[in-house]
């Protein structure tokens, strides 16, 4: 649905993006992970047509993307900002209004979606009269009033308390199945394991990782086994001789070996049978926030 | 999908029915409001009750017994219905000096003298010059024997018809006070509507809302939509403030509605509209280089230096309508929607030179608010720190 091709920005000498190409299905959740200054913020702006690309395009349905285009898809700005003095209600119909909705539409959605997201007592209040929680979930109401088909949203877990967590997260997720696309970036790279579907990792611009979380892990972790074998002396491995193993972690429940290419897996299995009891033989695979710090150089 | 019908010219109306609606629920404006029409409604009707141009009243003491020729005489002169005098008997001199010391009345009259005080009014000089001819010519017509209508006709004859080559022009005078009235407010409304925009752009820059509403509409959307409601508001207000302040005035009698109003009004409407332009697009820059409204006071100290030249040029406009002074400042567009119309009010401008000042102007508004759509758009974005209007155009599109 969404397709970025070999997207490049510079501001004056320093490269923000470096053709980076990524793209979100219809239905799909998409984390954009990344350090600070990766060129997460600046891809979505370009995306919402905030700021121009320097090369390379923007794609929605196939088409290039255009200003009426942009108005249908959800965004919410890294930098929160509502009008302060305005009413919660009048401020989602007046966004709604802008992505193009009837009055009678725009209201109705207003009403979901302060219900949805349990503001609705503070529906008739101005926004600056609200907690900060509150503002993000009406922020966030804003970014959903008009129904969009396609969710850009810049960090929208950071300053959520645990419940304000699990309430987005339940959205998200109906909004997928709903048929949206999602892309959101995210520090909290366990909440983008547990519910993205694939991931964009961003790094000094360039895309250094891309795909589903699944496949990614396989590509990326190389292999792993988790190994433990009773009452075996310590550094077995080592004595064993094994081609292409390196002992990577061990704990109470085993060691982690990562196998290079050259690694016989028989070879280990034989090994770990001679040493003593084997109790587990597991093939393992990264989390993401191991994936991450294996491609983005520190 | 929603958002295929949306147009461009329905972007501009939502922000300007925001603008509308967010700006009259605000409580600082229905009070300002409020306070204006008093402050109006003061001037309008403060001169009815106080600058009332009744006769000039006289007391007169006339010495001797009720009923004296003179004293008869002299309530019925009068200088053309602006005067009204009144008269008292005196017994004699030394009363009359008493009254007159007194200030019981204004002179007495003994004989061939006028006792006053210290100096003797003008007008009450020639008032009592007036009845003493009068009455001395009655005598003597009366001692030669004429009398009834021949001693009417020579003491009472017609009075001479006055035939002005250049009659004075009732309704070109009130449209002449009625714009210099005007006018203060125009500066006003232009200054405070114009300092409104640049708060409101500054306003969606510091609370982060303006990125949001990028997202959704181009910033010469946003920017057209802003003004176009500010000024809206500003105009629906100088409309009120004359509307309520010419209804007060005719109310109580300090004008009367000449034919001159309408004209007044266009004039003063047309300007505010072309100052409103200028300024509004002027104020705007200034807020989209600052990013909290802190910084407005500086970004905004060139501009109000600029409308207060302006101001000041009125009151060289007002002095001497077709002075030096005022014919240059009016060719400059950013003071001619103050001085103009207080130069066209007066009515010495040929109509070339009012169409070529207003396509000045125009020019200008077309000039300034392209400079403004895009130091808008190149500074709009840029929430943190004052931006130099340089970096600001270059960024712009």
């Amino acid at each position: 649905m969404l397709e970025l091709k070999a997207v490049s920005r510079r501001y004056g000498d320093v490269v923000a993006l470096d053709g980076v190409s990524f793209s979100v299905e219809q239905g799909e959740m998409r984390g954009l992970v990344g350090r600070n200054g990766a060129g997460k913020t600046t891809t979505m702006r370009i995306v919402l047509g905030l700021v121009e690309p320097d090369g390379g395009e923007v794609r929605l349905h196939g088409s290039a993307i255009d200003a009426l285009a942009r108005r249908r898809i959800g965004y919410m700005p890294e930098e929160r900002g509502l009008y302060p003095k305005m009413r919660v209600s009048d401020q989602l119909v007046f966004f709604g209004r802008l992505s193009g909705m009837t009055a009678g539409d725009a209201a109705a959605a207003a009403v979901r979606w302060v219900e949805r997201l349990g503001v609705a007592d503070r529906a008739g209040d101005r926004v600056d009269e609200l907690s900060l929680g509150n503002q993000q979930r009406v922020q966030l109401a804003a970014a959903l009033v008009h129904g969009p088909e396609l969710l850009v949203l810049d960090e929208p877990f950071s300053g959520l308390d645990p419940v304000g967590v699990d309430v987005l997260a339940a959205v998200l997720r109906e909004e997928a199945d709903r048929g949206a696309a999602i892309v959101f970036s995210s520090h909290q790279l366990e909440l983008v394991e547990h519910l993205c579907d694939a991931v964009t990792i961003l790094d000094r611009g360039r895309v250094v990782a891309d795909g589903r979380i699944d496949d990614l892990r396989r590509r990326h972790g190389g292999r792993r086994l988790l190994v433990d074998v009773r009452g075996a002396p310590d550094g077995w491995v080592e004595a064993a001789g094994l081609v292409g193993v390196t002992v990577v972690g061990a704990d109470e429940d085993g060691v982690v070996l990562q196998l290079a290419d050259e690694a016989d897996t028989q070879a280990v299995l034989d090994a770990a049978r001679t040493a003593g009891r084997l109790e587990a033989f597991t093939p393992q695979s990264p989390t993401l926030a191991e994936l991450f710090r294996e491609v983005v150089q520190a | 999908m929603n958002g295929a019908g949306m147009t461009a010219r329905d972007a501009v109306r939502l922000v300007i029915r925001r603008e509308l609606t967010e700006r009259t629920r605000q409580r600082a404006f229905v009070i300002s409001t409020g306070v204006t029409l008093l402050i109006v409604l003061a001037i309008a009707i403060v001169p009815g009750l106080f600058g009332g141009d009744g006769p000039k009243k006289f007391d007169v003491g006339v010495v001797g017994p009720a009923g004296s020729p003179l004293a008869e005489a002299l309530p019925r002169v009068d200088l053309g219905a602006r005067t009204e005098v009144h008269t008292r008997p005196v017994a004699d001199r030394a009363e009359a000096e008493r009254l007159v010391e007194a200030g019981d009345v204004d002179a007495a009259v003994d004989g061939d003298t006028v006792i006053v005080k210290k100096n003797l009014d003008r007008d009450l000089e020639a008032l009592v010059q007036l009845a003493n001819r009068d009455v001395r010519a009655q005598q003597a017509l009366a001692a030669a024997g004429v009398s009834g209508a021949e001693a009417a006709a020579i003491t009472d004859p017609p009075p001479l018809r006055t035939a002005a080559i250049k009659p004075p022009d009732r309704t070109h005078d009130d449209r002449r006070a009625l714009v210099t009235i005007g006018v203060f407010f125009v500066f006003g409304q232009i200054f405070g509507y114009g300092f409104a925009v640049a708060s409101s752009v500054v306003e969606e820059k510091s609370s982060r809302v303006v990125e949001l509403l990028l997202a959704k509409i181009g910033p010469g959307q946003l920017l057209t939509g802003k003004i176009v409601g500010v000024g809206v508001l500003g105009l629906a207000q100088l409309v009120l403030y004359m509307v309520v302040g010419l209804a007060a005035a005719s109310v109580t009698g300090a004008i009367d509605l000449p034919p001159g109003v309408a004209g007044a009004f266009v004039l003063v409407l047309g300007w505010f509209l072309l100052g409103f332009a200028v300024y509004s697009a002027l104020f705007a820059m200034a807020g989209a280089v600052a990013s909290r409204a802190e910084e407005l006071q500086n970004t905004t100290s060139p501009i109000t230096f600029l409308i207060m030249a302006g101001y000041f040029g009125t009151f060289a406009a007002i002095g001497d309508p077709s002075g030096a002074m005022a014919r240059v400042m009016s060719w400059v567009p950013f003071w001619s929607p103050l001085v103009m119309p207080i130069r066209m009010a007066s009515g010495d401008v040929p109509v070339w030179e009012a169409v070529a000042v207003v396509v000045v102007v125009l020019a200008t508004v077309v000039v300034v608010v392209r400079l403004a759509a895009r130091v808008y758009s190149g500074g709009a974005l840029r929430t943190r720190g004052r931006i130099k209007l340089k970096e600001a155009l270059a960024a712009g599109s």
